[in-house]
């Protein structure tokens, strides 16, 4: 990964990492991430993937995302919106905009964070007591927007 | 990456030769490229030419994954890999690694084509009837599986040999025949007691080999089991027949609301299939199969064709009929769709109550168990009495931790011997029995050491004999002390099994006093030994903790967690 002694990498090149850690599947196979259009030379529009944590009412069910990696990334957090609607604490209802000041990892964002440390922190949080039993919408629905 | 820079659609491969070729015609050599399979418990490398599709590459992994095609979902790089998609459009080149979800539920062939059809327009009304029908569901759905495995755990018991079967057939339908008796074996206080007692069910359903395939199969099953508050709520309403009654109805409201809703009816239908069919067919094997089965097989074996929609008119076959009766039944055999986690796994209360009416018929159709019904409703008072003693409940335990032993004394059918039936339809044999019983426990209390030897004499001369007449074992007194060393060794000689049960048995009469079981301190000692090690140093939470969820250390962990500030 990116070297943390104050290197500052550049924007492509970090994104070039992700991409390629995205594709080789590295982690434990529960969240996955790539570009949204491999055509896309700015490497801005990612799509992720969470599968929901067994035991909780996330189970079994596939949450897509989509995470946008402004210019300044690494150095600001990307914004991360759910397509898949789910009901969670720091997800809108209406529009699956994560909100950045509830989610730990992107309100204390830091440079050495990347989109698979975002993925997999909300899929912690799926496991969170004050989560995991909410009730969920049926499977399969979208956000309209 | 940044060098295939030509906008015409999908990126292509970057070998030489065929990159002047268009990506939809296939390169001439089509190069096999090994693609890593992950899922979140294994990975397997898999090779395949470079231009299959998504659809031949998962028929590829079904079979090394053990698993149907629909049951698979591909996800590379955050993007789910649609069957008609071939791996080259998503750039899956040699090397790469595709992560993989087995989905627990078969969907029927005619589903995968509009799951999100289906699911949107459920959205808003269904949210409605669906908050209702999930308390509803969770509630009901426990509680058919609380008495039917609970009862179940015993009946299966006595289910080894096969005439048994048939004999159930018979004296289920003259039990249910005669709604008066399942009227007074549910009001009978053992009955209730044994119900509200949480753990004892957990274990008896647990111990049932039906159950435990079904919670293998569907894991919200277990988690349901586990919930110690699930349990209480549906043990109550196991307890309140009038509450059930109640809830049926609601459910039953519940149900057809949804089943008007376009694309209800396949929610339901599938809710149907994945979760309903198996537990009913499992539940009901004994019963001449699932009543609903002809429903269900008709439409799907209709490969996807949609069901009409307007409402079934047609009377359902009524589950509670004898066979041969053709009467209708208002109830519907669907289930409640996916609201919640643990809402999803549910199945209706009625199959499931049907289940549970069989279940609670089967344990009461042994022959012997008959004429002990027969003296239940002709003197209530008498086998309260009886079945009130403490030791009854140990018998139970022992029962559901020994179901071999029992299926044998079940088998022996001491209820069979008519010498212990006549002794137990006399009301002064019960009594003295019941006299010998509290003379066992002053023994115990003066004199504890004399019981365990004092057991297996005066059983042997009797011979296989079920448990009421274990305490007629000879008089106590000061011919026990000389008679039990030669005696002690004689009843070795007996029929094993049963043996050890009737000396079980006495010992748990002579035992009545001291508590049923061991403390629960004694109990989870190494798990709170375990809990110790991870850092919970509460002692006394930690023992709250284990005896609330019969001790599940994970559940207990849980509990502890949700007890602290999150």
């Amino acid at each position: 990964m990116a070297v943390s002694t104050g290197v500052k990498v550049p924007r492509n090149f970090r994104l070039l990492e992700e991409l390629e850690e995205g594709q080789k599947g590295v982690g434990d196979g529960t969240v996955s991430w790539g570009l949204e259009d491999d055509e896309d030379m700015t490497l801005t529009r990612w799509t992720g993937m969470i599968i929901g944590p067994p035991r909780t009412n996330y189970e079994n069910r596939i949450y897509s995302l989509k995470v946008e990696c402004g210019p300044k990334y690494p150095e600001v957090p990307p914004s991360v919106r759910f397509v898949t609607k789910i009901n969670m604490n720091g997800i809108n209802n209406s529009s699956g905009m994560v909100d950045a000041r509830s989610i730990p990892v992107l309100a204390k964002w830091q440079n050495s964070y990347s989109i698979k440390v975002v993925l997999q922190e909300l899929r912690r949080l799926m496991m969170s007591k004050e989560n995991m039993k909410l009730p969920q919408p049926p499977e399969g629905q979208t956000y309209n927007n | 990456m940044a060098e295939n820079g030509e906008s015409s659609g999908p990126p292509r491969p970057s070998r030489g030769p065929a990159a002047a070729q268009g990506p939809a015609s296939a390169p001439a050599e089509p190069k096999i490229i090994k693609v890593t399979v992950k899922t979140p418990k294994e990975k397997e490398e898999f090779a395949v030419p470079e231009n299959s599709s998504v659809q031949q590459f998962k028929e590829a992994i079904s079979k090394r994954f053990k698993s149907q095609t629909d049951q698979l979902v591909l996800i590379f790089a955050g993007k789910i890999l649609k069957d008609q998609d071939t791996l080259i459009q998503h750039g899956i080149h040699d090397g790469l690694t595709v992560h993989l979800v087995i989905k627990s539920q078969n969907r029927p062939q005619g589903q995968s084509t509009q799951p999100s059809n289906a699911a949107g327009t459920n959205t808003t009304s269904a949210s409605t009837p669906r908050s209702n029908s999930t308390s509803v569901s969770t509630n009901s759905n426990p509680f058919g599986l609380g008495s039917l495995g609970g009862l179940a755990g015993l009946s299966s018991l006595g289910l080894s040999s096969t005439n048994f079967s048939e004999l159930q057939n018979q004296m289920q339908q003259q039990l249910l025949s005669s709604p008066e008796m399942m009227i007074q074996i549910m009001e009978n206080p053992f009955v209730q007691s044994m119900l509200s007692n949480p753990d004892l069910m957990r274990q008896l359903i647990m111990a049932n080999p039906q159950m435990q395939q079904l919670i293998q199969r569907n894991p919200e099953i277990s988690h349901l089991l586990n919930n110690p508050d699930i349990m209480r709520q549906t043990l109550e309403i196991a307890r309140n027949p009038a509450m059930m009654q109640e809830m049926m109805r609601n459910q039953d409201l519940a149900l057809s609301n949804l089943e008007s809703i376009p694309g209800g009816y396949n929610a339901l239908r599938r809710m149907y299939t994945d979760i309903q069919e198996p537990m009913l067919n499992a539940a009901q094997e004994q019963f001449g199969g699932n009543p609903f089965a002809s429903v269900g097989s008709s439409s799907t074996s209709g490969e996807g064709t949609q069901p009409s929609r307007t409402e079934n008119r047609d009377p359902l076959p009524n589950p509670w009929a004898p066979p041969p009766a053709t009467q209708s039944s208002a109830t519907t055999s669907t289930t409640t769709s996916s609201g919640s986690g643990s809402g999803s796994s549910s199945s209706s209360a009625t199959g499931n109550t049907v289940a549970a009416a069989n279940y609670v018929a089967s344990i009461f159709s042994t022959p012997g168990m008959q004429s002990l019904l027969q003296q239940i409703t002709e003197n209530p008072q008498l086998i309260q009495n009886m079945l009130s003693a403490p030791y009854m409940r140990s018998m139970m335990q022992s029962l559901s931790q020994n179901p071999d032993l029992a299926a044998q004394m079940m088998l022996n059918s001491p209820m069979q011997n008519p010498d212990t039936l006549s002794a137990m339809s006399n009301p002064r044999a019960m009594q003295a029995l019941m006299q010998i019983q509290q003379g066992l426990q002053t023994l115990a209390t003066e004199a504890p050491g004399l019981i365990p030897s004092f057991t297996p004499g005066p059983i042997g001369p009797i011979g296989p004999t079920g448990p009421g007449s274990t305490g007629s074992g000879g008089p106590p007194g000061p011919t026990v002390s000389s008679s039990t060393p030669s005696e002690t060794t004689s009843p070795t000689s007996e029929s094993g099994p049963n043996q050890q049960f009737i000396q079980q048995m006495v010992q748990a009469l002579a035992g009545a006093s001291p508590p049923q079981l061991p403390n629960p301190e004694v109990r989870f000692q190494q798990q709170l030994e375990q809990l110790n090690a991870m850092g919970f140093l509460n002692r006394e939470a930690n023992l709250q903790a284990l005896i609330a969820t019969g001790g599940d250390i994970n559940a207990a962990i849980e509990r502890l967690l949700g007890s602290q500030p999150s």
